[in-house]
């Protein structure tokens, strides 16, 4: 077994495994002790499959006999427990009676099978996608504390490098803030861009599927994998698929990046703030042109996404609630489906209005700027015990906190990226979303890698 | 005998809103709502008449293109 296979990106094992420098047999084993060792203590998975070794055999055949995939070929991905799978069991996060999910590949799952990619298992996530913690998830910089969630156990696996890469699901933050929290890339790509057929639903018009990643590189390599249409799911897009790693380390001194100083910046933690900032400056230093602007009508976008998402997850669980089988679920999400009754349509549909309004304002603003800045998270890792911080000088729940600075791409449906982007004074990472045009993900890939490449945060890795 | 004297008026949570949860849960659920009305109130309070829903109906769709005319 070579040690410290396990530590790299796709980005650099891909060639590797290509020439049969490395052996997909190898680098599963690597992968698969190190679930072993710390996955105990880290608990991020909820299910180690069984096939991943058979699989990576089945990759090694294929390269020595000349047909190699792509640069999925070999990697071990882990697979958030909402996306079903042939050979793996789904829970969705819940231990609650009387659920079961088809014994049946997802589009995504299906998609990085056909890449080649080694299934390592079912990552832990927080019931049915609710929330923004993942219990009992530890984070790998500082066991004590939370991953984020709902994909914690996504954002964890791939920062301990108890997987190379991961799938995550977004619906108001649930890539990004895990990604943000433990220190990895998440990209939350345009709505519609990647299907979400097989996908166990929270809100029909804002869920979507992505990964979460070591690298900027590692998640475009993925998402020229997931991108595409999909029969199954009637929001996915029909779009060109563009080669989206093939754009990375093109110049970017002639973008523009945008700052939105209202809602972004309002309130954050100190560090968090000020490495955003730097972050910006090191754009502007790279030759982008910086613009700052205001959108006021974020000030009504936690009415409209709790309008919209509260009623929609519990018309998924209606029958659930009718019969009784969410007085099985956990305390908060069973407090969250139930009290989405008394959400009116009225209020549905103005959350809906609103979001018309936020997408017109973006458009507008991204008609002067090719992406736009922002912390993911307006605060680092909090203690599994914290219920409440002193956020720039107020009390703030934390789960309010933590979510702040995503739900606005999930309401506009634009792409958005998180990326880190510093450590803390406690050494929790800090990470940076950007986010871009609907479907222009190239984009923010683009100025995600190039501020990556300049910096050494990627690199940095939790002693377990 | 009118008729109209014998029924009960519908309850605003069971027969309204469809919420069939015991006193001491709905009672738990209205409060841990409050912030999240809160939130709610302050999108009741913008006027929206003149937008269309971001959600566009689509008669179409499912149809695929050989179903286009």
């Amino acid at each position: 077994m070579s040690a410290g296979l396990w530590s790299r990106s796709i980005e650099s094992l891909a060639p590797d495994l290509r020439s049969r420098r490395v052996s997909p047999v190898d680098l599963t084993e690597a992968v698969l002790e190190r679930i072993r060792q710390h996955d105990g203590m880290l608990k991020s998975y909820v299910h180690v499959a069984d096939g991943a070794l058979e699989a990576a055999w089945e990759a090694e055949r294929e390269i020595r006999n000349g047909h190699w995939r792509g640069p999925l070929h070999g990697i071990p991905v882990g697979v958030k427990d909402n996306y079903t799978a042939r050979d793996m069991p789904t829970f969705a996060g819940t231990t609650a009676p009387g659920f079961s999910f088809p014994r049946k590949d997802s589009n995504a799952v299906a998609r990085l099978r056909a890449a080649g990619a080694v299934l390592t298992g079912k990552t832990r996530m927080h019931e049915f996608a609710w929330g923004t913690v993942t219990p009992p998830t530890c984070n790998p910089w500082d066991v004590n504390r939370v991953v984020g969630g709902s994909s914690g156990g996504s954002g964890a696996a791939v920062m301990a490098g108890l997987a190379v890469a991961a799938l995550g699901s977004d619906t108001g933050g649930s890539i990004r803030i895990p990604a943000s929290i433990c220190g990895t890339v998440g990209l939350k790509p345009t709505f519609g861009r990647v299907g979400r057929s097989g996908i166990v639903p929270h809100t029909w018009s804002l869920d979507t599927a992505g990964p979460l990643t070591r690298t900027v590189a590692d998640a475009a390599l993925i998402l020229n994998v997931l991108a595409g249409a999909d029969p199954g799911d009637p929001s996915c897009a029909n779009r060109p698929v563009p080669d989206y790693a093939a754009s990375l380390g093109q110049p970017v001194r002639h973008l523009s990046v945008g700052v939105c100083r209202n809602h972004f910046f309002d309130r954050n933690q100190d560090d968090v703030s000020n490495a955003v900032e730097r972050a910006v400056s090191d754009l502007a230093s790279q030759g982008m042109t910086v613009r700052e602007f205001r959108i006021p009508a974020l000030e009504y976008g936690l009415g409209a996404i709790f309008a919209v998402e509260l009623p929609s997850s519990t018309a998924y669980h209606d029958v659930s609630l009718r019969n009784g089988r969410t007085g099985h679920f956990e305390p908060d999400v069973r407090t969250l489906v139930e009290v989405g009754r008394f959400v009116t349509g009225v209020d549905y549909l103005k959350g809906e209005q609103l979001r018309r309004v936020l997408m017109d304002d973006f458009r507008r603003v991204f008609s002067e700027v090719d992406v736009i800045v922002a912390p993911t998270t307006a605060l680092t890792a909090w203690r599994h015990d914290a219920t409440t911080l002193e956020i720039a000088g107020e009390q703030e729940s934390v789960l309010a906190a933590s979510w702040r600075l995503t739900y606005p791409f999930n309401l506009t449906g634009l792409p958005s990226i998180s990326l880190p982007c510093g450590f803390d004074r406690d050494g929790m990472p800090i990470g940076m979303q950007v986010a871009a045009k609907p479907f222009d993900e190239l984009t923010a890939l683009r100025v995600a890698h190039a501020y990556e490449r300049t910096h050494d945060w990627v690199s940095e890795r939790p002693t377990l | 005998m009118t008729g109209t004297s014998a029924k009960a008026p519908p309850d605003p949570y069971r027969d309204i809103l469809g919420v069939d949860f015991g006193p001491d849960r709905l009672n738990s659920n209205v409060r841990a709502f409050e912030d999240i009305l809160n939130a709610i109130r302050t999108l009741r309070e913008c006027d929206l008449t003149d937008v269309h829903p971001a959600v566009v109906f689509d008669p179409a769709s499912g149809y695929g293109e050989e179903g286009a005319p």
